[in-house]
């Protein structure tokens, strides 16, 4: 009785405010409780009117049989089977509504005539809601799951459809549903050439599916289309190609960009360039370890906060290795070649003392994971994150060396000492200086390269020869250089791996690389003259 | 020719050494062989063996003194020419097994028939008979150093490229052979030898026997090495490491004289690696890590560069140093080693035979200087010789 | 008047419009230089005038954008390297003094002996009597008997510039290219150079790069004015030192 009352006051409220009532279908799926066919038929278009997509798991329920009423109170649940009983679920929030005894419920009777009116309600509830998003969704899954039976109800959808997007998608799910019918072959023909627009591996599948069945006539424009497709997808591999050779590239750009300050301006060989990364990483995984355990809210910014401590704990090193050892060094490139190789050494064991030979932990904060499609191209976020840090190090030092006080004193040391000394420069200073902020750099690339590679004590011995690779390959005293020589190397490499294998495009690579210092000793962008010579 | 060539080699320190080392080629085998295990002169086989070693790697920091102490070329990728030695040694050895192998194939080499490969690959033809195998021990090494220095030395890459592209050559060569397409065992290498012409190289006298054969290389390359040292070719070796374009514009063809001396002293690295397989009974990809070539170089460094008897001693004292700590102090072994790069460097630039041979001169130099001395002003007197 | 064509002929060293440029920068515009056989000749000019860089392109160290550079008005000097042309006949000293070091001085000259310098010659070189003989001669032209066996790096800088020409002395060149010798020599040791030098060209023909304006009037031989890469003037270094270009350009008003 009470819910008739509550039945009665709702219709009396939606005789009142018709916009909320239409907007609530909980009253009509009740009143199938005990509808005949017939009325059942007028529920059904009364539910889809009101264009609740809440409702789609009742009618589908309904159309399989699973509705049931309440002999009690005569409220209407999607049923499950459960033992002798029957698990109820509330047919519009999906909540679990506890069980009842197969006595106690009526099953809501089903004829194929209802299935159908309920077919296309769900067609129409979803391809003609109001929410541009549930139409969207429904073209798209009448896209996957294409049938001659949808065909009409798109059709109608289409011509009362306004927006761009989704009329373009209802437009190929149309196609992909007329190509398996009974139309015309002119209409076919032009489904194919809508679906060949579509792209994608999927259309490939339609269309070959489509094949056999199809008139023969059609057969060669389906070959075409495919064709079209094939050589489309082609194209994007090669974007995506290009994509991750740029990402590798920037991968090397990090790695290389502080040997480009030593190595390419200061010309220090330094092989414990490789160890600075490496010593970065593990500042990151120090924060990190630091945040879990301290301030775990903090996690996100945990990148943000290794930056500065990378930079500051790799140049104190870089500093200290300078002062101690290097600056003896200077003119014997050879030796420092030998006593950095130490260095590198005893840096690699005692990370191994401190942490262990083992990989560490290092988490990616939430806004580094995942991706998103662009276009035929997959993109993950924390490539896309490591493309635009690495670049934005590259101008961030690209200005500090060009328009700084401190990068003026830089470039006058290296290019005349004597002179630059007898101005007034200290030389030694700018010589540490240097030093220190090329081993900065290498320590801030570390914290990078820990979001994507094993951080290990031998995680810089495996950028230390593409790194070198990188500046010489670039030309020395260059940063253009090195940015335009990590980047090709990045994309050669990226280009090279489909056709010979990862490992064998690499070795590819290196020989490639040995061959063309052979030809260009001073590499892509070289300073000539004779002041080089001397 | 050769005879004056040879005989000039024979200066004071270098017969003593090849002295020396043929003395040891007797001496060790038979305080193993003949002096009873329980005595405190019996030298175990195991030992003979790791000194054997010691000799292998000596030979390889002879053969880069060559081109790194004489001729100034850094060369940071000498353990491949030393593996490749070695891998031609391991093929050998390899084809030796016939069918006691595992699988008991009668051609293929295990991991062959593991990858369930049907044929053996061309490369692998001749490598069962013993002198094709000693030909290729010498001819692999030697043509990959012409080819790289064919290139490198006529377009005058110097210095430090050099040693990077050098570095950069043997890394890619090790990643190579970690393939198992490439028909060398990948990861694995080349292990499981049997016998060595006929002799199991597990046995005390094959040891023995390969002992001395290392001593004897090694006497006999410090020889040669002399003999180009000391000859004309050799001091030009030298201007071309202090004033290369000196050289250039006396009218010498330096690349020439680079790639000789590079080939040169790949063979004996090569020769070297030869020697070393049988003795450890195993060659993988590890010994192309550009670490090992580098450790080669602080041989070199540590012993005296330019001195030929310097990186002889550097290698076996390093190495024996890296036995004790790695037994002893395995933590500590990278410090040691690390510290040694720097200390060499910073301290003792020209290594141990260097410095001795240095204050040798400085004092005979001093001497003469008082001499002459006394012979314009006889008067002049003691205080001098100081 | 004489024709170019004749003045090629009769040349050892013929430049004609030689151009090189680094970065955009003209280091070489257009020079035209001859220098005949027997001759001595001085080469002055400001600093930057292309004095070096001539050298370079005439030793096979730097390859001219454009022009010619004949020897003996046949050989082609653009297309051959530095050893070619040191075998050719054309030795080089340079601005500083370049031997080597770790070499005894009458190793320096052995090695710079015009002999076979092919890889296998050298190995099995022997010193013979003849060669001994040569070595002990030109020891006594560079003044260097009493120190033969001393270590290059020994010497005093003046020695050094000494010894480099009596290497090139040894490579028995027809040309000889001097830069800068008398550079941080004292007045005794200069006077001694211009000596030299004269004796040096009266078998073959010397090019000498120099500042030293006391020098040069002291060799009293036909001098060339370079600046900007190109020829400013050329005669006697009186007439030289008159020309008021030159005056602007390199002596100074």
């Amino acid at each position: 009785m009470l819910i008739r009352f509550v039945t009665l006051f709702f219709l009396i409220i939606s005789a009142a405010a018709p916009s909320l009532a239409q907007s609530d279908p909980k009253p009509f799926i009740d009143q199938l409780a005990d509808a005949n066919f017939k009325q059942a038929e007028e529920i059904i278009g009364q539910i889809a009117a009101t264009g609740d997509a809440r409702v789609v798991p009742a009618l589908e329920a309904f159309a399989e049989g699973d509705l049931y009423a309440r002999k009690a109170d005569d409220v209407v649940f999607i049923t499950k089977t459960s033992g002798s009983k029957l698990a109820l679920v509330d047919p519009l929030t999906g909540e679990s509504a506890g069980e009842a005894a197969k006595g106690a419920m009526t099953k809501i009777k089903v004829n194929n005539n209802l299935r159908r009116a309920i077919r296309d309600a769900l067609g129409a509830l979803t391809l003609m809601s109001p929410d541009r998003n549930a139409r969207l969704q429904a073209a798209n899954t009448m896209l996957a799951a294409p049938s001659e039976d949808n065909l009409e109800l798109i059709e109608t959808a289409l011509a009362k459809e306004t927006d761009g997007e989704v009329r373009a998608r209802m437009e190929e799910a149309r196609a992909v549903s007329l190509l398996t019918s009974g139309r015309s072959i002119e209409e076919k023909r032009e489904a194919i050439e809508r679906i060949r627009n579509y792209g994608g591996r999927d259309a490939i599948g339609v269309l070959r599916g489509a094949y056999g069945s199809v008139d023969a006539s059609l057969q060669p424009d389906i070959d075409k289309a495919i064709g079209a497709i094939e050589s489309e997808i082609a194209l994007w591999d090669m974007a995506q190609n290009v994509w991750y050779g740029l990402s590798l590239g920037s991968v090397l750009l990090l790695a290389a960009i502080g040997l480009a300050i030593t190595f390419g301006v200061m010309g220090i060989i330094n092989m414990a360039h490789g160890e600075m990364v490496m010593l970065g990483a593990y500042s990151t995984f120090v924060v990190q370890d630091l945040i879990r355990s301290s301030a775990p809210q903090l996690f996100d910014w945990s990148l943000a906060i290794a930056l500065p401590v990378a930079f500051l704990v790799t140049a104190a090193v870089g500093l200290a290795i300078e002062r101690g050892v290097i600056r003896f060094l200077y003119g014997r490139p050879l030796e420092t070649l030998l006593a950095t190789w130490g260095i590198s050494l005893i840096l690699q064991q005692a990370i191994r003392s401190i942490f262990g030979p083992t990989n560490q932990e290092v988490g990616n904060p939430s806004w580094m994971s995942g991706s998103f499609a662009l276009g035929g191209m997959n993109v993950t976020w924390n490539r896309m994150w490591i493309i635009i840090f690495s670049l934005s190090i590259f101008f961030a030092l690209l200005v500090l060396m060009k328009k700084s006080s401190f990068g003026l004193q830089m470039r006058a040391v290296t290019q005349n000492r004597r002179m630059a000394s007898s101005m007034g420069i200290r030389t030694p200073w700018v010589d540490a200086f240097t030093f220190a902020l090329g081993s900065g750099i290498a320590g801030i690339a570390g914290v990078a390269l820990s979001q994507i590679d094993n951080v290990s004590p031998n995680l810089g011995q495996s950028y230390i020869i593409d790194s070198f690779m990188v500046v010489v390959f670039g030309g020395v005293g260059n940063l253009w250089g090195t940015l335009v020589g990590a980047m090709s190397l990045g994309v050669l490499n990226k280009f090279l791996e489909p056709w010979a294998g990862a490992v064998l495009g690499k070795i590819l690579v290196l020989v490639l690389i040995i061959l063309f210092i052979q030809k260009r000793p001073r590499g892509l962008f070289a300073l000539k003259g004779r002041a080089v010579e001397a | 020719m050769i005879t004056r060539f040879v005989l000039r080699a024979l200066e004071g320190k270098i017969v003593v050494a090849i002295g020396v080392l043929l003395a040891i080629a007797v001496l060790v085998p038979a305080l193993n062989l003949l002096v009873p295990a329980g005595s405190a002169f019996h030298v175990p086989t195991y030992a003979v063996s790791l000194f054997g070693k010691y000799l292998c790697y000596a030979l390889l920091a002879l053969a880069l003194d060559l081109v790194w102490g004489y001729c100034g070329i850094l060369s940071l990728g000498h353990g491949a020419f030393f593996a490749l030695g070695g891998y031609a040694m391991g093929m050998y050895l390899m084809r030796q097994i016939g069918s006691r192998g595992v699988y008991g194939d009668p051609l293929l080499p295990d991991f062959m028939v593991f990858l369930n490969w049907k044929e053996l690959p061309w490369f692998w033809y001749g490598f069962d008979m013993f002198p094709f195998a000693m030909l290729m021990v010498l001819v692999v090494p030697g043509l990959l150093a012409f080819l790289f220095g064919w290139f490198a030395f006529r377009s005058r890459v110097n210095g430090v490229y050099l040693s990077i592209i050098t570095q950069a050559m043997t890394y890619a060569l090790m990643l190579a052979f970690f393939r198992n397409d490439m028909g060398f065992g990948g990861n694995n290498g080349l292990t499981d030898y049997k016998d060595i012409l006929g002799f199991s190289v597990q046995a005390a006298g094959t040891r023995n026997v390969l002992f001395a054969l290392s001593a004897i290389m090694l006497a006999l390359c410090l020889l040669i090495a002399s003999a180009i040292a000391r000859s004309k070719f050799g001091k030009v070796l030298v201007g071309v490491r202090d004033a290369e374009s000196r050289v250039r514009f006396l009218g010498f063809r330096v690349e020439n004289i680079k790639l000789f001396t590079f080939v040169v002293s790949a063979m004996m690295a090569g020769i070297a690696g030869a020697l070393f397989v049988p003795q450890v009974g195993i060659i993988n990809p590890g010994e192309f890590a550009p670490a090992n070539s580098i450790e080669v170089v602080v041989w070199t460094a540590v012993g005296g560069r330019g001195t030929l008897i310097g990186p002889i001693i550097g290698a076996i004292v390093v190495n024996a140093g890296k036995s004790f700590f790695t037994g002893a102090f395995p933590e500590f072994w990278l410090y040691a080693l690390g510290g040694l790069f720097i200390a060499v460097t910073l301290f003792l630039p020209k290594g141990i035979v260097g410095t001795i041979q240095h204050g040798w001169n400085a004092r005979k130099a001093l001497k003469a200087a008082a001499e002459r001395e006394k012979g314009e002003d006889t008067d002049m007197m003691p205080q001098a010789a100081e | 008047m004489t024709t170019v064509a004749e003045t090629r002929s009769k040349s050892l060293l013929y430049l004609e419009n030689v151009s090189v440029s680094f970065d955009g920068f003209k280091a070489l515009n257009a020079l035209s230089f001859v220098v005949e056989p027997g001759e001595l000749r001085a080469i002055i000019g400001p600093n930057g005038a292309g004095k070096t860089t001539m050298m370079d392109i005439i030793t096979g160290k730097t390859r001219p954008d454009t022009g010619t550079v004949l020897f003996e008005d046949a050989i082609d000097l653009t297309k051959r390297d530095e050893a070619d042309i040191a075998q050719l006949g054309i030795g080089r000293k340079f601005q500083k003094p370049t031997v080597f070091e770790s070499h005894t001085v009458w190793d320096n000259l052995e090695l710079a002996l015009n002999r076979s310098r092919g890889v296998f010659a050298t190995l099995f070189y022997a010193l013979t009597g003849e060669d001994r003989a040569r070595i002990e001669e030109i020891l006594e032209t560079i003044r260097l008997t009493h120190r033969t066996d001393e270590l290059a790096a020994n010497l005093s800088h003046g020695q050094k510039q000494w010894l480099e020409i009596g290497m090139l002395l040894a490579q028995e060149p027809k040309l000889l290219l001097v830069d800068e010798p008398v550079a941080g020599m004292t007045d005794a040791e200069t006077a001694e150079t211009a000596i030299l030098l004269r004796e040096i060209a009266e078998t073959r023909s010397v090019v000498v790069v120099e500042h030293d304006m006391g020098f040069i009037r002291e060799l009293g031989v036909k001098v060339t004015c370079l600046a900007e890469g190109a020829v400013l003037a050329e005669g006697s270094i009186d007439f030289v030192s008159s020309d008021p270009k030159v005056i602007e350009n390199y002596l100074g008003r």
